[in-house]
């Protein structure tokens, strides 16, 4: 075939009819193995519209999730449906996806600009076209000042906003986010929230994984949790805040003198239980975590205590694992 | 929305000149890229030194049948006194009333013009130095090959089985000049060599191995792949518009590197022109040949890197045959059937039809050269080997015919054939296991 050169777009056009009833994404009893290890375990799943939060630890099977759903790789038993198509066989169903992979790695010797014209010429677009997608996606992502400068001198979170915005040049109706905020400095991940939120107020059906619970929380309510290859628990953040709740947590403090801190805190209503590590670390035991956080930094502040650390020593996420496994992490 | 619609086969001009730009402007970045062409064309200006510096040194002239000699030391070269009926080693014995020609002149006495030879039989050469005069006194003694001159040399020239056959009087024999001889010869072996070896093997094995080993390989292992395997793009199609690229860049590479030399050869190389206009079609088709041997090679190697992630490892092994297949092609000069099962044999064949359509009269100055002029020592058998004249063996060796049975024309647009065909299957089965391939 003759290129089209003039990129006017002459070249001729099929049509694939998607199937409209078909879930955005269905998996049913899939399972991966890579040699004796067991990635994923006969995992069903239908997804359709909002934000879903992937939750799970290093290894959970987030990413294989991610990449069977891509095509990257092939499932060892059980079927995927992409838009009611396999995506291993057929690759048309990604003109309706967007895909932020977790790879760090990218085109760093490319403009911002550059890089998204580029692969939004991927999905057919005349140049012309992919430019007008380019300068829309940057600005959504608030990048338009920077987007002539070399991907290679931005920060981690601009980074990750080139790639959430390459995703989105296709105005996708499914957006899969593969840990989109590690890494990331605060304000970049307040951002990125912003516009995930943003994305799935718009009906767009996304896929955000992390091994943050509460950053999860930030973004959605609807949260399914992988360990160890399997579907943990999969439903509303609030019911998994609740569970939490059931089971104690510590806060751990390091400051100046921890029995005068103590005094203070032990007025804090949730406050359940108090030790001792160290002559400077106070540990707190509390059922309600998000109460204790809230009112913790004007308690410090009454107490006039140079408080240098403040940490959650088990991970809320490792907390409610445990709870779900009874106890097996 | 009907652009959401469309099938991964649409639009791929778009695609295609998307993926093609973007591995270009890769390239560009990449010190790889520069390293392998700068290094290229470095190398090739060292040879190319050797090459002026030959072609501006006098080729030292032989007096082959050694008519400027003075056996008898009475101040008149020998040939001269044969010529004039005294005897060159009687001291005695020596033209009266003549000059004694320096000896310069009777030592190149009577080139081989073979650029003046006709298909069929050619009369050639006199009897400079009066050997035949002398000896014989009936005219019938002194046309022993019977075609009615007295005292010369018949070629016959054959291009249908290409064959020159020389039958000279007896005592007739030509002392050709080496330096003319040589430079003709050593300028043509130059291009063939440097063009089958240089440009063809070499270069044709080196820019894909540094340029297309990594076209997918370097992607999966960094990870960016990502971002072109997300897209409603088949991988076979990401593989060729990879390619597409490459082609990009070495295409006109190879074609800007054969015009160069072949400026630089057509004007300082001899010839009574100002410009070798005959080397032209030899060089085109030394870069045509290039430039299809680099592009199955690349695929082949591009797959390779898709197979394994030390896919350059089986891409070595690959030239290592490539080199076999090479030597085998040039030493044999086209007589051998298993330069077919490799690729550089039919990149060598296209050289060999480009050579013949440029220097359609190549393989009589090969014979002639090996011939020498007739003169050589008797061996044990009593024959004469010839003492061939400088170039001449080196020409032979760079030459080759395309010995496929047919036309030259037809030779060059069978091998284009082929090479495409085997780049085509390379690039089907490259893309066959690039999509079964699981990209992590």
């Amino acid at each position: 075939m003759m290129p089209d050169m003039t990129q006017h777009g002459k070249a001729h056009t099929e049509q694939w009819t998607p199937q409209q009833n078909a879930p955005v994404i269905m998996f049913d009893r899939v399972s991966k193995t890579y040699g004796r290890i067991n990635a994923l375990n006969s995992v069903s799943l239908g997804i359709s519209g909002g934000v879903t939060g992937i939750l799970g630890m290093n290894g959970a099977g987030k990413s294989t999730l991610f990449k069977l759903m891509m095509g990257k790789v092939r499932p060892s038993s059980g079927a995927i449906r992409l838009f009611g198509v396999d995506p291993w066989k057929n690759p048309a169903p990604y003109s309706r996806v967007g895909f932020v992979p977790e790879h760090e790695k990218m085109y760093d010797w490319m403009t911002a600009f550059d890089f998204i014209v580029t692969f939004a010429r991927l999905h057919g677009m005349t140049r012309i076209e992919a430019e007008k997608e380019a300068n829309r996606v940057l600005s959504f992502v608030s990048l338009s000042d920077v987007m002539h400068k070399r991907i290679g001198q931005f920060s981690k979170g601009m980074r990750q906003r080139v790639k959430i915005a390459h995703a989105l040049v296709n105005d996708p109706e499914l957006i899969i986010l593969d840990e989109p905020l590690q890494g990331c400095d605060p304000l970049a991940r307040t951002t990125i929230m912003n516009v995930i939120k943003e994305l799935g107020a718009m009906g767009r059906t996304v896929l955000v994984s992390s091994h943050i619970l509460h950053e999860i929380e930030r973004i959605t309510e609807q949260i399914v949790i992988l360990h160890q290859g399997r579907v943990l628990a999969l439903g509303n953040s609030h019911a998994i805040r609740e569970m939490l709740d059931q089971h104690p947590h510590k806060i751990a403090l390091e400051c100046d003198d921890a029995r005068e801190l103590a005094k203070s805190i032990i007025k804090i209503n949730e406050v359940t239980g108090m030790s001792f590590a160290t002559e400077n670390k106070l540990l707190i035991e509390t059922k309600h975590l998000g109460e204790v956080h809230k009112q913790l930094p004007s308690t410090i502040i009454e107490s006039g205590r140079q408080v240098t650390s403040i940490d959650n020593p088990d991970d809320d996420l490792q907390s409610i694992l445990m709870y779900l496994t009874g106890g097996s992490v | 929305m009907s652009s959401r619609m469309d099938t991964i086969w649409s639009r791929l001009d778009r695609k295609s000149t998307a993926i093609a730009e973007f591995t270009l402007r890769q390239y560009r970045t990449r010190i790889s890229t520069w390293v392998v062409m700068i290094a290229s064309v470095v190398a090739l200006l060292l040879v190319l030194l050797f090459y002026i510096e030959a072609m501006n040194t006098e080729i030292e002239a032989i007096d082959n049948d050694g008519d400027s000699f003075d056996n008898d030391g009475d101040g008149y070269p020998n040939g001269q006194e044969k010529l004039l009926g005294t005897n060159p080693d009687e001291a005695e014995d020596y033209p009266i009333g003549v000059e004694p020609d320096p000896p310069e002149k009777w030592i190149n006495e009577d080139d081989i013009n073979w650029k003046s030879l006709q298909e069929g039989q050619n009369y050639v050469g006199e009897d400079d130095d009066g050997d035949c005069l002398e000896y014989y006194d009936t005219s019938s003694q002194r046309d022993t090959n019977d075609n009615g001159i007295e005292c010369d040399i018949i070629i016959t020239v054959d291009s249908l089985n290409s064959t020159v056959v020389i039958e000279s009087d007896f005592g007739v024999d030509e002392d050709p000049d080496e330096d003319k001889y040589g430079k003709e010869a050593g300028h043509r072996a130059f291009i063939l060599g440097i063009g089958k070896f240089g440009i063809v093997y070499l270069l044709g094995i080196f820019l894909p191995l540094f340029l297309a080993t990594g076209l997918i390989r370097e992607e999966m292992s960094e990870g960016t792949i990502h971002y072109m395997l997300a897209k409603p793009i088949a991988r076979g199609e990401v593989l060729l518009y990879r390619m597409l690229g490459y082609i990009g860049i070495t295409w006109p590479f190879i074609l800007a590197v054969c015009i160069g030399l072949c400026l630089i050869t057509g004007f300082t190389g001899p010839g009574d022109g100002l410009f070798r206009w005959s080397d032209v079609p030899v060089w085109m088709s030394i870069a045509w040949a290039a430039m299809l041997v680099s592009l199955v090679y690349g695929t082949i190697f591009c797959g390779f890197g898709i197979i394994w992630k030390n896919g350059v490892i089986l891409a070595i092994l690959f030239a290592a045959w490539e080199l076999g297949m090479a030597f085998v092609t040039i030493l044999t000069g086209g007589d051998s059937s298993i330069r077919y099962m490799s690729v550089i044999g039919w990149g060598m064949i296209i050289v060999d039809a480009g050579a013949a359509v440029g220097w359609p009269d190549n393989w009589q100055l090969i014979e002639i050269g090996l011939w020498g002029g007739g003169h050589g020592d008797e061996n044990w058998l009593g024959e004469i080997a010839y003492i061939p004249l400088p170039g001449a063996e080196p020409l032979s060796a760079f030459s080759g015919s395309p010995n496929l049975g047919v036309s030259n024309w037809l030779a060059f647009v069978i091998a284009t054939i082929v090479l495409i065909f085997q780049g085509i299957m390379a690039w089907f089965i490259g893309q066959t296991i690039f999509k079964g391939k699981e990209v992590d």
